[in-house]
């Protein structure tokens, strides 16, 4: 009785081990990068994180099909590195020796792949399952873009600067008019007093003259 | 009837600070530092320096003389030297109004750039991810997400000049407010123009001075810094070497588009313009030093940064093939791995040979990037691996604005200041003629914010103003020393300052500058005759980089109608001053015939 039970536990690790297999066709390989992610605060990688590795597949597995009941033993787990690198296939649990399609385990990992990341205290970045590329988050597009507020800003205290500009100089204008309205009505009353050689000094400088002079050089 | 006395600037220091903002533009960061790694480091400040002095001085001094003797502006001071030579000036307005043209779109993308710093990651630090969020888009991942967010996001670039698109309307929108703010910069002339300046002279310098600071604490500035002046004498033997730095010096102060004779032309009549000549060209290559330090520092950290991720992603492939523990290689044990395990496992290694990347430092920094590449994707690039990039985008790319804003000032005040000059045009408002000017060059210069704009735009940058300006500024200084008379100008100078030019100015004047253009016009035709079709970088979105690529028939008709149109200004307008000016002498000659023969038979 001993001996068979014996007998069956090695042939069902044998077996095991041999559905377990790098490059398996139905396996995926895990990496994990924790001295990177953690740096101090890394945790070393031993068979207890290894048991926790598996029971969150098996949660995974589970929460993607319903109904099947997952357990850490349908987890197989091999080929382990000092990289902190394994293979790992999964078993059904109604035929153990009958893995589960490897689209169905990708899509469970797709489904869970927060809250494993957050069982390792990791990232899509340092756990990675070679094959299943991560859904990135969606981009965040806020509905007016941010440098058109930007834009707008500016643009409307250059266009008040503007505005307050020309105004200013139409004022100025006006009142130099009004001015030159009162400065002229003064004048005339001052011209008929003074002779008419009175504004001779005000003459223009007329450049059409000095202009000859310099190119004809005669 | 009173005429309105011609404006002028409320003191010599807004003269000054205009002048100072005027040369000291984009030239100065992008280009500079670009020949400085070009032509040995440290080195390339001799033959710079005294280009300085034999070129870039005496021609600086001879503009600012002219327009403040002549007081008006490009076309009219050289109608007054001479009339036939009235076409120089012409040459100098249309070369500028090519410049106002396309300039401005430099400041329409500094403005966006600016605009899209605020955010809390900055757009151009990351891809942007697919449509199925599995991943980068490819384009970005082929390239960088600098060059992505430059060439994609910005720009929506075309594969060549001849694939036309519509009008981008981020850019512009950028384009519009460029120019209104131009418009608001110079609306009353030089009065408007002399208190901006205040402002756009010195702020470029509080940025450089702090990112000096800051460019310093980096990690690897050093490196930069170091390799850009341990001079490499032997490319001082190279003639290229000193005609890139006479080319430099020559644009670096804005010599032949009018702009210095526009804003002198707004001075006392006795205002010591000599003194500051020497100042401005001082401060102009002091800066251009002073900049490049800064982007040298700048390199560093960039060239370190990547050097150490480019070891980083080494390490990390090396860890994942022979999957050793994660603490086993170390940035600095990375070269000794390799090879330790190269030589264990030779048949594993050679498999991921074609994915490793040779890391260089040497090589990182070699990589020399000038002109709109260099401010806007290497600069962008360091920023986003800066801390706190917000602050830093916005400081670098408001210091880019203030030097490109300065520099249009002066550009339109070449173009206004010698339009003011006709009669016809001095009767209208200031604020109107501005107004259209500036509406003009933005109706226009909406062609370049199309999807193959950029091109047009490079175009323009390599063709619209160079050649051009070396001959309208040799003609220039060949009137003044021979046609107009050497004696003559110091007769001028001494009327203005009180004394004459000393021996320095009256040779260099009179002999070297001259022969200096010469040799570079030569130069420059004898490079443009050798390179060929022109070609210019076109941006392959499938590759994901620039190509060379040659300009189609059209574009190189194009380039020729640049050049022709602005240097053929002073032969057309001489034969149409000659024509009329023979017309008028006969018409003259009937008269006085008429009249004498009237005399004659009078009792």
């Amino acid at each position: 009785m001993l001996e068979k039970s014996l007998f069956l536990l090695c042939f069902s690790s044998a077996l095991a081990k041999q559905l377990c297999a790098p490059d398996a066709s139905d396996g995926y390989k895990v990496r994990l990068s924790i001295r990177t992610a953690l740096g101090d605060q890394a945790y070393a990688w031993n068979e207890d994180e290894l048991f926790l590795f598996r029971a969150t597949l098996a949660f995974a597995m589970r929460n993607r099909i319903s109904g099947q009941q997952f357990e850490v033993s349908n987890i197989i787990v091999c080929d382990e590195t000092p990289r902190v690198s394994f293979w790992f296939v999964v078993t059904s649990p109604s035929n153990t020796s009958h893995l589960v399609d490897k689209e169905e385990v990708e899509e469970a990992i797709r489904k869970s792949r927060n809250r494993i990341n957050s069982a390792f205290l990791l990232t899509d970045k340092t756990l990675e399952f070679l094959g299943i590329p991560p859904t990135l988050a969606a981009p965040v597009s806020p509905d007016t873009p941010p440098w058109l507020i930007v834009f707008g800003v500016v643009m409307g205290a250059v266009g008040a600067g503007i505005v307050v500009m020309l105004a200013f100089s139409v004022v100025q204008k006006k009142r130099k008019k009004d001015g030159k309205v009162v400065d002229e009505a003064v004048e005339e009353e001052t011209r008929a007093k003074t002779t008419d050689n009175g504004a001779a000094g005000d003459g223009v400088y007329n450049m059409s003259f000095s202009d000859d002079e310099r190119f004809t050089e005669m | 009837m009173e005429k309105d006395a011609r404006p002028s600037w409320d003191s010599p220091v807004e003269f000054l600070l205009a002048c100072v903002s005027y040369a000291i533009g984009l030239g100065n960061v992008w280009r500079f530092p670009y020949l400085c790694q070009m032509h040995g480091g440290g080195g390339f400040l001799i033959p710079y320096l005294i280009m300085l002095f034999l070129e870039g001085l005496p021609l600086f001094c001879l503009e600012l003389a002219i327009g403040q003797k002549m007081r008006l502006g490009s076309i009219g001071a050289w109608t007054a030297i001479n009339p036939y030579l009235g076409g120089v000036g012409l040459a100098s307005v249309m070369t500028s109004l090519y410049l106002c043209l396309y300039y401005n779109i430099i400041n329409a993308w500094s403005f966006w750039y600016l605009f899209n710093s605020f955010q809390s990651v900055l757009p151009w630090a990351e891809c942007p991810i697919n449509s199925n969020r599995t991943g980068p888009i490819e384009e970005c991942e082929l390239a960088t997400p600098t060059q992505y967010f430059f060439y994609r996001e910005t720009l929506d670039i075309s594969s060549s000049i001849e694939e036309n698109g519509g009008v981008q309307t981020g850019q512009a929108l950028c384009l519009l407010l460029a120019w209104v703010i131009s418009y608001l910069f110079v609306v009353r002339g030089v009065k408007s123009t002399g208190k901006v300046v205040y402002f756009t002279a010195t702020f470029p310098y509080v940025v450089l001075l702090i990112y000096l600071i800051w460019g310093f604490t980096l990690h690897g500035a050093i490196n930069g810094v170091k390799y850009m002046f341990t001079p490499k004498m032997e490319q001082l033997a190279n003639p290229t070497t000193w005609v890139n730095a006479a080319t430099q010096i020559f644009f670096s102060l804005g010599l032949g588009f009018g702009s210095l004779i526009a804003f002198s032309s707004y001075n006392q009549y006795n205002n010591n313009f000599e003194r500051q000549a020497v100042a401005v060209s001082i401060i102009n290559s002091g800066t251009s030093i002073f900049a490049s330090i800064v982007t040298f520092s700048i390199y560093g950290f960039k060239a370190t940064i990547n050097y150490e991720s480019c070891l980083e992603r080494t390490r990390i492939l090396l860890l994942n093939t022979f999957d050793l523990a994660e603490d086993k290689i170390t940035m600095d044990t990375v070269f000794e791995w390799i090879e330790r395990l190269n030589a264990t496992y030779p048949q594993q290694f050679a498999e991921i040979s074609s994915k490793l990347e040779t890391c260089d430092l040497e090589k990182e920094l070699d990589t020399a990037v000038e002109g709109p590449g260099l401010a806007f994707i290497v600069y962008s690039e360091a920023i986003k691996d800066m801390p706190l990039p917000q602050l830093w985008s916005v400081l670098y790319f408001s210091m880019l604005l203030l030097l490109g804003m300065g520099s249009m000032l002066g550009n339109i005040t070449a173009i206004i200041t010698p339009l003011r000059d006709f009669k016809v045009l001095s009767s209208m408002s200031i604020e109107l003629l501005n107004g259209i000017v500036c509406l003009f060059c933005l109706l226009l210069g909406l062609g370049f914010t199309t999807t193959s704009g950029s091109y047009w735009f490079t175009m323009f940058n390599d063709y619209g103003a160079t050649f051009s300006l070396l001959f309208v500024v040799l003609v220039e200084v060949i009137t003044v020393s021979y046609i107009y008379g050497s004696k003559r100008f110091e007769k001028d100078v001494e009327d203005m300052l009180g004394h004459r030019p000393n021996w320095y100015w009256r040779i260099m004047w009179k002999f070297i500058s001259p022969l200096l253009l010469i040799t570079v016009f030569v130069f420059y035709i004898v490079n443009y005759i050798r390179g060929g079709t022109p070609t210019y970088q076109a941006w392959n979105k499938e590759l994901g980089q620039s190509v060379v690529t040659e300009y189609p028939v059209f574009g190189q008709v194009f380039i020729g109608l640049l050049l022709v149109s602005s240097i053929s200004c002073i032969p057309l307008t001489a034969l149409y001053v000659y024509c009329t000016r023979t017309k008028r002498g006969n018409r003259r000659r009937q008269l006085t015939v008429s009249t004498v023969s009237a005399e004659g038979l009078a009792p």
